[in-house]
């Protein structure tokens, strides 16, 4: 056995200045506020708990990862808070007023490409603002301002077919900021992308957040993604999902790739993996594999 | 330069391979042959001689005593009674024969009347002979004293007929008739004429194509025929038949687009609708439009109200269930974004369901047009029978297949170069679904651009090769 003589988890203690930007944060007001959120699902076996007892608070311009093992109901809360499905119990709060229904209040990024493939990107980014009577001049200038942000000025008159898939989600990203939502909805928006795009996306992202007046609620499955974009990262248990725990990461702002080797990133990961899988590497989670190369021809 | 002018290089891979896409120029000849095979098997089954000829079309018939079926040159009979028919002539003749040359012309025997009537038939069975010869013509063909001579022609050997030609028991069975002919009169006289029986001539044939297949040549002759013949009274042109079939079944189709689409996207929209609507819709779709087709008629009167309905009635269920359907798979992920970005219930069914639909529903609607040509014939049948099935239907009856050929293949032809051209229209309607369109995407424009890009190729190839010229002089400074 190899003996680890610091525990990793000591890396979450918080240095003092980071000990006060989560002070700072949680000065600010709420945004977003989920009280005692349940959700069941009737199925023929009988009532399945998706969700139980979800409770936490979000708070302005920040930025939080919900993080879980599959089936953990990471999805179903997303929905609840976009208002695509209802809850069977329990309170979303916006601003302090319960949410009904979808609304461009709330924007969102899915996981699946769900731009409009039969309107070019600045139509697409104009689509929030048409609902709601905008049109003219200073709404196409409005949203060339947003395609600007995304860096897609050179594509505003392509059709989404001819596009990327980073270049999609991006124009994604700038059609839900378009509406000026309180709070930016990301259902694992860069799950479909490959590594390298998914890397550069996360700078992308943080780089918007960062100077634009607004809260992200990201949801991933992945624990490096997690650690580089969040201020807290919510972990769920599954069946039936639950809080498990809220990890404030103290890796410093602003975050840089190079910052994924510091002890605090790696240890923020590993708290991660401990929660989800609480049995990973122990004797219990190894695999009951017969032997099947012959004795002596070992490797380490 | 001349590398890209002959086009892409010989593909090296095989031609068989499961799900392996073809290289273009492949698939275009492919296309091409599809279209050149069954016109290769048709012209083959009709021209070659060897080849699937159940029947023998007659060039010399015979009549047969006791038998009231007359068969005259020109008619066909299947191939296994044909020598059965042969056979019959020859066992009618050999009793006749001795008579035949032994007769006393004096001697006036109790039939001679008789005899005298069926022998002026004999003679007259070597006309169609004749005329294919061109030793006749049509008005000759009764001109009993150029027949007799045509007879003295062949039976002394001074010129025999070529096209068709007369078998050598024929010849004999000429020369023996003549040899008693001439015995009673050299010259035609139409009161003296043998009196004991003629030997009859043998049936002559040669294979041909049932009539329900003509052959290539003559449907193409009748088909000009019958495109390029002027309207009369009461008998249309084929260009007015083809415009009132037209008529019906974009009448009735446009009608049930009209009405079904917005029906349609009710149901894939909304699932009260749904409910309400398309478990009759699917119910009624199998009961057969034709079927109602009486009913119609004693709704809508005569002419062509009743047909458009027929065309409505066979196109409308099935139209609504495929718009429904559609429209239930317009991808959920992007009302949910729409609803997201703000919109309301009204405004998803305006800005996204319809226009997130309409390429899909435009080929729908390709592929209904399709089915409303299918109710063209019955719906046509219905009332006052009209157009092009009026047309078929009268000349199938009198067995004129070669005239019906023609019709059937351009009702074909409007169909598919409809669906052709609005295929190619899709791409400008909507250039969001691809990259832009090009008439070489289509595999039926890349077939019809086949031969000519063919022979642009090989030309090149043949071109003595000679460099381009540099563009830039050398600076001769």
């Amino acid at each position: 056995m190899i003996e680890i003589d610091t525990d990793p988890l000591l890396y979450l203690d918080q240095k003092p200045e980071v000990k006060a930007r989560f002070a700072a944060m949680k000065q600010r007001p709420v945004v977003l506020s989920v009280k005692n959120l349940y959700k069941k699902f009737q199925s023929q076996s009988g009532t399945c708990t998706a969700l139980k007892d979800v409770s936490f608070d979000v708070y302005r311009r920040e930025f939080m990862c919900v993080i879980g093992p599959s089936g953990c109901g990471k999805s179903t809360l997303i929905r609840i808070l976009a208002g695509l499905e209802s809850s069977s119990d329990g309170q979303v709060l916006l601003d302090g007023n319960p949410v009904a229904g979808p609304g461009p209040d709330r924007g969102m990024v899915f996981q699946s490409y769900t731009l409009f493939p039969w309107l070019t990107v600045k139509q697409n980014v104009m689509f929030g603002p048409r609902m709601s009577g905008q049109r003219g001049t200073s709404a196409e200038s409005d949203a060339r301002q947003w395609i600007d942000l995304v860096g897609l000025s050179k594509f505003e008159n392509s059709y989404p077919h001819q596009l990327s898939g980073g270049m999609k989600q991006r124009v994604a990203i700038a059609r839900a900021l378009a509406n000026r939502p309180r709070i930016l909805l990301m259902d694992e928006p860069f799950g479909a992308l490959d590594a390298q795009t998914r890397c550069q996306m996360q700078s992308y992202l943080l780089q918007i957040w960062k100077n634009l007046d607004i809260t992200i609620l990201f949801i991933t499955h992945d624990l490096d993604e997690a650690a580089f974009l969040a201020d807290r990262i919510l972990v769920l248990k599954a069946n039936p999902g639950e809080v498990n725990e809220i990890i404030e990461v103290p890796v410093p702002r602003p975050r840089l790739p190079a910052q994924i080797i510091t002890p605090e990133f790696i240890a923020t990961k590993y708290r991660i993996d401990q929660l989800i899988h609480p049995n990973h590497g122990n004797e219990e989670d190894a695999l009951p594999f017969p032997r099947m190369t012959e004795q002596g021809d070992d490797v380490e | 330069m001349k590398a890209a002018f002959r086009g892409e290089k010989r593909s090296r891979e095989p031609w068989f391979a499961v799900r392996r896409e073809l290289a273009p120029n492949r698939a275009a000849f492919l296309t091409v042959f599809s279209f050149a095979l069954p016109l290769i098997v048709w012209s083959a089954v009709s021209y070659l001689p060897f080849l699937w000829h159940p029947d023998v079309r007659l060039q010399v018939s015979a009549d047969r005593e006791n038998v009231t079926t007359v068969y005259v040159a020109g008619d066909r009979v299947s191939e296994e009674f044909f020598p059965e028919f042969q056979e019959a002539v020859r066992a009618q003749n050999q009793p006749l024969e001795s008579a035949l040359t032994t007769f006393d012309p004096a001697v006036e025997p109790e039939n001679g009347a008789t005899v005298r009537r069926g022998n002026k038939k004999t003679l007259r069975h070597l006309v169609p002979v004749l005329i294919a010869n061109g030793w006749l013509t049509e008005e000759q063909a009764k001109d009993d004293a150029a027949i007799y001579g045509a007879w003295e022609t062949i039976a002394v050997g001074k010129k025999l007929p070529t096209n068709p030609s007369l078998s050598k028991e024929n010849l004999d069975i000429v020369a023996k008739n003549w040899e008693a002919m001439r015995r009673v009169s050299p010259t035609y006289d139409a009161d003296r004429f043998v009196s004991v029986p003629l030997l009859g001539l043998v049936p002559q044939g040669k294979p041909a194509n049932p009539d329900y297949l003509p052959p290539p040549h003559e449907v193409v002759v009748s088909g000009i025929r019958e495109f390029t013949r002027p309207a009369e009274a009461e008998r249309p042109s084929m260009w007015q038949r083809v415009g009132h079939s037209i008529t019906i079944v974009f009448g009735g189709f446009l009608l049930a687009a009209l009405v079904g689409v917005p029906i349609g996207v009710l149901c894939g929209t909304y699932p009260v609708f749904s409910k309400l609507v398309e478990p009759f819709t699917d119910f009624f779709r199998y009961m057969p439009a034709p079927t109602f087709s009486t009913l119609l008629v004693a709704i809508f009167l005569a002419n062509d109200a009743p047909k458009i309905a027929l065309v409505f009635v066979g196109t409308i269920f099935q139209l609504v269930l495929v718009v429904a359907n559609t429209t239930r798979r317009l991808d959920l992920p992007l009302l949910e974004a729409a609803q997201t970005l703000g919109a309301r219930q009204s405004q998803l069914v305006t800005h996204v369901v319809i226009p997130g639909i309409l390429p899909n529903l435009y080929n729908d609607l390709r592929i209904l047009l399709g089915w409303a040509w299918t109710w063209l014939v019955i719906a046509e049948l219905v009332g006052v029978k009209s157009g092009l099935t009026e047309f078929i239907e009268t000349q199938g009856r009198w067995r004129n297949f070669d005239s019906v050929y023609p019709v059937i293949i351009l009702i074909g032809f409007i169909g598919f170069f409809t669906d052709q051209i609005l295929a190619l229209l899709r791409r400008v309607f909507f250039p969001w679904t691809s990259e832009g369109p090009s008439l070489l995407d289509n595999p039926v424009m890349r077939a019809i651009l086949f031969v000519p890009r063919w022979l642009m190729n090989a030309a090149a190839e043949r071109l003595p090769y000679t460099p381009a010229e540099p563009i830039t002089k050398p600076n001769e400074a």
